[in-house]
């Protein structure tokens, strides 16, 4: 590359000659993907509203249900589970995963929201919320 | 039907990292970061220099490269290595030229 000028010639001076066959071979028509890999940055930048994301609990679409221990969605007035229509913010979920306890809630009641948190999957509100929870930092 | 032509990111908008055989190109604006093998790097180091339709630039890279492709085979794979690159926001079409 730092190589000043074109074709040196070397001291026996044969070198220039054989210069053009020492340049690198380069194949465009390359068969495979050139690009091997794009990271976009859709999760990390949702960690950096870490704090003010939102996890209903329940999600809208179980809303009226309640919580069981379990962390699983049974019909409103099952005995042991808690009632939903909570709503909890990134930062206070981090704090409950931590060992704290949710805002307003009991032990026990705590750990039920926390178990539905950790079984949202894709697609669930507050998933997105919950997982960039979860991309160390 | 004349040639797109086409312009690099400004060498400020990407970070570039020399991975052996791979460079990882981080690109400010979009937040992505793309993993490339040859011929991206040469392409983009290509353009860089100005903007150029696709003929412009294999010009560019034969003269620094032993080209594997002949001229026909080199132009078709640079369009496509071009419109890549669009897509994924690394080069830009002039605006004004050819479709």
């Amino acid at each position: 590359m730092s190589e000043g000028g074109p074709e040196r010639q070397s001291p026996d001076g044969i070198g220039t000659a054989r210069a053009p066959s020492r340049r690198a071979l380069l194949r465009l028509g390359a068969v495979a993907g050139t690009v091997v890999l794009t990271v976009r940055p859709g999760i990390a930048q949702a960690a950096t509203s870490v704090l003010s994301c939102q996890i209903p609990v329940p999600d809208p679409a179980r809303a009226g249900m309640a919580v069981a221990p379990d962390g699983s969605t049974v019909p409103a007035g099952t005995e042991g589970a808690f009632a939903g229509g909570r709503v909890f913010s990134g930062e206070q979920v981090r704090e409950g995963l931590r060992g704290g306890n949710l805002p307003g809630t009991g032990y026990e009641e705590s750990q039920a929201y926390l178990n539905y948190v950790r079984r949202l999957n894709y697609g669930r509100s507050g998933f997105t919320c919950y997982a960039s929870l979860m991309v160390p930092r | 039907m004349a040639d797109a032509i086409y312009r690099a990111e400004p060498p400020e908008a990407l970070v570039r990292m020399g991975l052996g055989a791979i460079d990882a190109l981080y690109h400010r604006r979009s937040g992505a970061t793309h993993l490339v093998a040859a011929p991206v790097p040469q392409i983009l180091e290509a353009l860089a220099e100005g903007p150029a339709d696709a003929a412009g630039l294999r010009q560019r890279l034969s003269a620094r490269f032993e080209l594997a492709d002949d001229e026909a085979e080199a132009l078709a794979a640079l369009r496509d290595r071009l419109t890549e690159l669009e897509a994924l926001g690394l080069v830009r079409r002039e605006p004004g030229a050819a479709r």
